[in-house]
């Protein structure tokens, strides 16, 4: 029936009791929202971008404890960050920022790196989801 | 930090005066049941008072009694073990949407070797309901088995009105239509008399009593011929072969006398208990439903749907504060199984993928209650802040 605590890491576990950077921005002006399409799951972020730098970030999502936790870290990974440094971001370091995730799991930080390329290329061509 | 077990559909904790009645018979008393010097016979003494004890919690005569390495072993014997002796008298199963894997998977397995099969819908209350199952019924049915009651939501299903109903059909004339019930999550919970039921094959497992994991038992109604799936031994009247899990039978045994005696005052409990939980989680949080009958269900088990959030981000908040329950979903490789059980009784994909079960055990307390309720009102509260589903949280940085 599921995973349990102990097959994820201590990183990961504080950011699922401590999400950073939850909500949505109010004068966001690059916003994505992401489906997994197999199993629903599905992240949020609403970010502003100014001068090309993300100046804020703020994550929702709904699906299990590893999309939670991805669109955590990508949140916190990316404030302050270029939108050219950011659009490089992979898989990979999203997994390494939450403190490892099994394979079966690494499609929740898929979806994170997806919400994240989304929303720039919205904010890219003025466009909001 | 405290810790809280509500899983006992899962597994219950061993009692200690099971484990007192067993440890002889891991030390000093080690004897093979089968030998016919003094150590077998010891062995073979207390094997026989377990089948007594086990068969005396259902009704049943001692014979009727085959012990097993669990439930699933249970169910695999009963129902490949009917099927496949009368194959020659029909290849029709009737069962229910809402089974246990190890009823379902059986059955799909028999499915696959050409059987047919009829899967009744349980609908929204979580219960199947009789006039299918007469319907379902054909010239070529030769097993029926549906649950007693449901490992995730608790539901009792009408098994003494099927019962009733095959033996009516047998009173018509049909020799070969037989009924089975897997009573794994009622034992203990439920007054069973195989009499009463009128079912031909009984499935029970030891670890859902207080008793180890690694045993079972099957009832099988005296005359009853089934084609052993496990063969090369004497062992259980050639029904089941392989050297008796002495210590464990005896555990058995001793749990199921405990069980047999302290049945009301366990349910009177746990009941108390389970009601307490609802009835504060009904104040605290909103957008939850109850999932199955509230009625019909077994007295220890509440199944709960909690909108906008995803059970398993929930079972491991609340495994991160000490508090055990399940869910019946798993995500895995982006693929996503929300609880079939959910799904029957017409809920959608989200409150389905919301559900947690919080089954309640002789040992828990009303403090226990308390905690759980606290610390499960603040993670609900944490995820739906952070669900995209939920009332947006729009934050001026």
């Amino acid at each position: 029936m599921g995973s349990n605590a102990l097959s994820y890491s201590e990183t990961f576990k504080d950011h699922l009791a401590n999400p950073r950077n939850v909500g949505e921005l109010s004068d966001a002006n690059a916003v994505a929202e992401e489906t997994n399409p197999v199993c629903g799951d599905r992240l949020r972020l609403s970010m502003r971008i100014r001068n090309g730098r993300i100046e804020a970030a703020r994550f929702l999502a709904y699906g299990c404890p590893p999309t939670l936790v991805c669109g955590s870290a990508l949140a916190e990974i990316i404030e302050g960050m270029s939108t050219e440094d950011a659009v490089k971001l992979t898989r990979r370091e999203i997994v390494k920022a939450v403190g490892g995730l099994s394979t079966r799991k690494q499609h929740a930080a898929a979806l994170a790196i997806e919400v994240l390329r989304t929303g720039i290329e919205n904010w890219r061509h003025g466009s909001m989801a | 930090m405290r810790k809280v077990y509500l899983d006992h559909s899962a597994t219950t904790p061993v009692d200690p005066r099971v484990v007192e009645a067993m440890l002889p018979y891991l030390t000093e008393k080690f004897g093979n049941a089968s030998s016919v010097h003094l150590f077998g016979q010891e062995a073979r003494a207390a094997v026989d008072r377990a089948r007594r004890q086990v068969a005396s919690l259902i009704g049943a005569r001692a014979n009727e009694i085959v012990f097993t390495s669990g439930g699933t072993e249970s169910n695999n014997l009963a129902i490949r073990g009917i099927c496949e002796i009368a194959e020659a008298r029909g290849r029709h199963i009737i069962t229910s949407v809402i089974e246990h894997s190890s009823v379902g998977g059986t059955i799909d397995f028999l499915e696959k070797r050409g059987w047919d099969v009829t899967r009744l819908p349980v609908y929204d209350d979580g219960v199947v309901r009789l006039e299918d199952v007469q319907a379902a019924i054909r010239s070529d049915t030769v097993l029926i088995s549906v649950m007693m009651a449901n490992n995730e939501i608790g539901t009792i299903q009408p098994i003494a009105e099927i019962g009733a109903l095959v033996r009516a059909e047998r009173e018509r004339g049909r020799r070969y239509l037989w009924f089975h019930t897997d009573a794994v999550q009622a034992a203990g919970r439920l007054t069973i008399n195989v009499e009463t039921v009128g079912c031909d094959l009984l499935s029970l497992s030891a670890h859902k009593i207080y008793a180890p994991k690694g045993n079972g038992a099957l009832f099988i109604r005296r005359g009853l011929r089934l084609l052993p799936q496990q063969v090369g031994g004497h062992q259980e009247r050639e029904r089941r072969a392989g050297t008796e899990s002495v210590a464990n039978i005896v555990a058995f045994g001793a749990a199921a006398e405990l069980a047999q005696r302290e049945m009301n005052k366990r349910n009177e409990h746990t009941r108390r208990l389970r009601d307490r939980f609802e009835s504060v989680v009904t104040k605290r949080l909103d957008e939850i439903r109850f999932n199955g009958n509230r009625e019909q269900r077994l007295p220890h088990l509440s199944n709960i749907s909690f909108r906008f959030i995803e059970g398993e981000g929930l079972l491991i908040h609340l495994d991160m504060q000490g508090v055990a329950v399940s869910t019946g979903s798993a995500c895995s490789s982006g693929t996503l199984e929300p609880s079939p059980v959910i799904r029957a009784l017409g809920r959608d994909e989200e409150l389905a993928r919301g559900a947690i079960r919080f089954s309640f055990g002789k040992d828990n307390s009303a403090e226990d209650v308390d905690y759980v309720v606290e610390v499960l009102a603040r993670a609900v509260e944490s995820l739906r802040k952070l669900s995209p589903l939920h009332r947006r949280s729009v934050v001026a940085v």
